[in-house]
């Protein structure tokens, strides 16, 4: 039987980008995908005949140049389309947009409060310079601070380096952006509170945490770190939904060689002798190979996957302390037509960006509330993009289709999750816009509603989180996912973990999946 | 009448700057804004160094370490009561919750660990992380080396611990909510951030400091009357003063009533940056008086009396009965009220029964006297109450507004844009609920 030079559990964006690296530099690579398509998280599904549905992932933006130029995305099908526009329409029937026209969003933003206006393009010079300087580390293999070996210590001076070189007015943004609410750090500069709402309600994307918890300021950096540059809101979309960014990794991957087998699910990683062998599929067929790698969360990679016995006790103790909280549903629409919001009546522009239900801090906070004591949001923070206004293909003619990602779902909600409540959830959803957009729910001709349990489910994802693990303070990092283990190797030889649960972390980045790689080629030598 | 050096203000971290200055030979008054001395008690860990160098000692210095430290209600009747000894207090939590007794003992050491870190932060001005001169940069390797050889456990926990909410922390550890809730309690002290809230864990741990292991309540004392009572400086009450600046050169100060000017080459003010500085010329510093305007020092404790027929068994009672009736506490905060339900501590001290009430929204505060009342099942009118508009640490203890971040970024070292003005309160660092601390570490930057 054929032994295989390493074998990739889970066809996620992830697993795939590690396996094209490793494919790339000659190894024989089998990925291992339990669903009947790759992707994961990152799929393109036609629920309904005719409709294309972006099951969750539903924009990109972080997905790192260098894997784009490295696996020759684009010509494995890649196309990112750019999200044009946000618009929040407010409460009281008025609007905030942010265009893709610098001056165009200023002269908004004038309307709204000229301070603001003003401060607008100091902040955005300087998160656009701290996203600079942050970039780095997303490509940075983390150092380990409790090490004394002589490339720990290497590595924590070229950090201490790197961030003074920012000077003190950067060096204390940044202090900021990593400690404090997004609110709070809005509050500094502006007025406005619908753009405060705005922009903070990226911070909360994927957290169990509302505007107001500290730690929610630094995702603002995101906006600014896209390779979209010189757009608010520098999102964009892939052609076919973000299915197809799975799809060309998975493509670049067969190009180096790579096989790539579906509906084969992993049950176990063997073990002999401290040492991964290989792997037993669900099926019982047992397959070998010199190196094992996981794009599985850190819940699913230790506890799962491995016998109890085969970790130390501590790390295992640390990985159960591991904390996801999946905060996050999905509403999926096949439209009839598109909704006409009350702010900004009839079909436009509008439709071919982000509308952000985001009307004030408070709105979005006291959704938080609801879910602080396990339950879903009354009245929910929404990102809704069109997916058909800006790539044709995803809905039939004169038809569309609506992606709403919703916060707040609570994983353990209050009860449970059951039919009826994801119903219930989907209302609440649905009714809510309504409210923004009257006449909306009569257009809608299928539903697909995507409760945190349901994102477990089917990718696979601990308690529904998007990220594998949250973004918290103290779970970035060298902390990512335990202290001693974020350098992508495991406590079991030949055994390595490359997903969103590594350094840096979720969004379709892909930075985890390369820096594994790396790692796998370098210990191979 | 000339003076060396003017302090502003006549609290603990005032009156230590002031008692420094005069031990290195400068005629020094201290101008304070109420006529009469504060008699209620100091929150807080008073350092060694403050005792030993000023002599407090022998100048009527009583630290109260009371035992038991906390008594908590238990919902099924009785009390929750942790002492001084770990082991009688392991016994105690037994009673109510095995498991969590048998953490207990571990709990204390390792965050005891830490507080020791910060207490030997605290005793110096925070480390200049932008600097290139060698003494500095070989002051903070040597706090790094320091920390490291604490073991691995120690430099995991600080970083791992110090972004967390104390909520996030204490699930970690125990299960019981009363346990849970008077713990928690210290980490909300004097923010307005609930105990899910990032960096709350941090709050925690400094106001460990100076507490032995097992203790997670600051001590209290009459470290103001003391230092008030001993001698060496002028101080002069009923006075409210502010800054005089010339060319960017602080001259002395002005007293409100009487418009008297008191000259002096320095000044150091013990009151709230902002207090102090704006009223200044700093818009000739624009990104100074920007950050002075966005220090975060929202007012959300209302300190007050009890008034109860005799004196209270205990010494320490608290009414924190979960993380989410802290958490929901601060909900009704978030949106600018007093809580419905608020977390109320009983003080007793030096002969008075005090009270510590959070949260306290914006506007009057009618109903909190009675809310607090029912909480403590009294008459209304036992409850004397005064809600603080500012923070009483003169700026949150947030991790954007600690260490090289206090009071504004940029400008820890106590100085100001203004030549011969210095902070010494407890808005610089290591912050409030530390008398003293500030005030040590502001003259020794001055002399």
């Amino acid at each position: 039987m054929k032994q295989y030079d390493a074998i990739v559990i889970g066809g996620g964006h992830n697993g795939l980008v590690t396996a094209a690296y490793l494919a790339r530099a000659g190894k024989s690579v089998l990925v291992l995908e339990r669903r009947p398509r790759v992707g994961g998280a990152a799929v393109t599904e036609e629920i309904f005949p005719g409709f294309k549905f972006t099951m969750f992932s539903y924009v990109v933006s972080l997905l790192r140049p260098e894997i784009i130029r490295d696996l020759d995305l684009p010509r494995h099908g890649l196309h990112i389309l750019p999200l044009e526009s946000t618009v929040t329409p407010m409460e009281n029937g008025d609007y905030f947009a942010a265009w893709s026209d610098h001056d165009e969003t200023r002269r908004e933003l004038y309307r709204h409060s000229p301070r603001d206006a003003e401060a607008y393009d100091e902040y955005g010079r300087l998160m656009h310079f701290m996203a600079q300087a942050v970039k780095p580390i997303l490509s940075m293999v983390p150092p380990d601070p409790t090490s004394f070996a002589p490339g720990d210590l290497a590595g924590l001076l070229k950090l201490g380096k790197h961030f003074r070189g920012l000077g003190g007015e950067r060096l204390h943004a940044l202090v900021k952006l990593m400690t404090m609410s997004s609110a709070d750090f809005l509050d500094e500069w502006f007025e406005t509170d619908v753009l405060k709402a705005t922009k903070s309600a990226s911070g909360i994307i994927g957290t169990f945490l509302g505007p107001r918890s500290p730690g929610t300021a630094y995702v603002l950096l995101h906006h600014y770190m896209g390779e979209l540059d010189g757009v608010f809101r520098a999102w964009g979309f892939a052609k076919g939904g973000t299915g197809s960014v799975s799809e060309s990794i998975a493509a670049a991957a067969r190009g180096f060689g790579a096989e790539i087998r579906c509906n084969a699910g992993v049950s176990k990683v063997a073990v002999r002798n401290g040492r991964a062998t290989g792997v037993v599929l669900e099926n019982g067929d047992e397959i070998t190979a010199r190196t094992v790698v996981s794009s599985l969360d850190p819940r699913r990679t230790f506890l799962e996957l491995l016998e109890s016995d085969a970790l130390p006790p501590e790390f295992v103790q640390d990985i159960k302390r591991f904390k996801f909280r999946g905060s996050s549903g999905k509403v999926n629409l096949a439209l009839d037509s598109l909704p006409s919001f009350t702010c900004m009546p009839g079909i436009g522009r509008q439709h071919r960006g982000a509308i952000s239900i985001s009307p004030s801090l408070e709105y979005v906070e006291r959704a938080y509330d609801d879910a602080k004591y396990g339950e879903f949001s009354r009245r929910p923070y929404m990102d809704i993009v069109f997916p058909s206004m800006i790539d044709p293909g995803m809905a039939p003619p004169g038809k569309h289709v609506m992606s709403i990602f919703v916060q707040y779902a609570p994983y353990k909600l209050n009860g449970g999750w059951t039919d009826a409540k994801r119903e219930a959830f989907g209302d609440a959803v649905v009714n809510t816009v309504e409210s923004f957009a009257p006449g909306f729910k009569a257009k809608i001709l299928h539903r697909q509603v995507i409760t945190p349990l349901d994102i477990e489910k089917i990718t696979g994802l601990s308690e529904g989180n998007i990220f594998a693990g949250e973004l918290a303070l103290h779970q970035l990092f060298f902390l990512r996912p335990v202290a001693g283990w974020a350098k992508f190797a495991t406590p079991v030889h030949g055994f390595y973990q490359c997903g969103a649960g590594t350094h840096p972390g979720g969004g379709i980045m892909g930075a985890s999946g390369r820096l594994a790689a790396m790692r796998i080629l370098k210990d191979g030598k | 009448m000339n003076y060396d050096a003017i302090v502003i203000g006549a609290g603990a971290n005032g009156l230590v700057t002031a008692h420094y200055l005069a031990r290195a030979g400068k005629r020094v008054l201290v101008v304070e804004q109420h006529q009469t001395a504060d008699t209620s008690a100091d929150i807080g860990w008073v350092p060694d160094a403050v005792i030993r160098d000023l002599g407090l000692a022998g100048a009527g210095l009583r630290i109260e370490e009371p035992d038991p430290w906390i008594t908590a209600p238990l919902p099924a009747g009785g009390m929750l009561e942790l002492s001084r000894d770990i082991a009688r207090s392991t016994e105690a939590i037994r009673r109510i919750n095995p498991a969590d007794a048998a953490k207990w003992p571990e709990f204390c050491g390792r965050m005891r660990t830490l507080a020791g870190v910060l207490e030997r932060l605290y005793l110096a001005p925070p480390p200049d992380i932008e600097t290139s001169d060698a003494r500095e940069l070989a002051r903070i390797a040597g706090l790094g080396l320091y920390v490291r050889r604490l073991g691995k456990q120690t430099v995991i926990d600080l970083a791992r611990i110090l972004p967390m909410s104390i909520a996030e922390l204490l699930d970690d550890w125990f299960e019981s909510d009363v346990l849970k809730g008077l713990l928690g309690a210290l980490g909300i002290w004097h923010l307005k951030q609930g105990p899910r809230a990032g960096g709350t864990a941090f709050n925690f741990l400094h106001h460990h400091a100076g507490s032995r292991s097992g203790v997670f309540r600051p001590a209290r004392s009459n470290v103001t009357q003391a230092l008030a009572s001993i001698s060496g400086v002028e101080i002069r009450r009923g006075e409210r003063a502010t800054v005089l600046a010339n060319n960017g050169t602080a001259t002395g100060v002005v007293l409100e009533k009487s418009g008297e000017k008191i000259l002096a080459p320095l000044v150091a003010s013990s009151a709230p940056p902002r207090a102090t500085l704006q009223p200044l010329a700093i818009e000739l510093y624009p990104d100074f008086a920007r950050a002075v305007s966005n220090i975060k020092a929202r007012g959300v404790v209302a300190r007050g009396t009890l008034a109860l027929g005799s004196t209270p068994s205990y010494a320490t009672l608290c009414i924190a009965p979960s993380l989410d009736y802290l958490e929901r506490a601060y909900d009704d905060a978030k949106y600018g009220r007093d809580s419905a339900a608020p977390y109320v501590e009983v003080q007793r001290t030096n002969g008075r029964v005090e009270l510590h009430v959070q949260y306290v929204g914006r506007g009057s505060h009618e109903d909190l006297a009675s809310r607090v009342a029912k909480a403590l099942n009294v008459a209304p009118n036992q409850v004397q109450l005064e809600a603080a508009e500012e923070s009483l640490y003169h700026g949150e203890l947030t991790l954007d507004q600690i260490l090289f971040m206090r009071p504004v970024p940029g400008w820890s070292r106590y100085r100001t844009p203004i030549e011969g003005l210095y902070l010494c309160g407890s808005g610089t660092h290591p912050g409030g609920g530390i008398p003293g601390a500030a005030g040590r570490n502001a003259a020794r930057e001055i002399l």
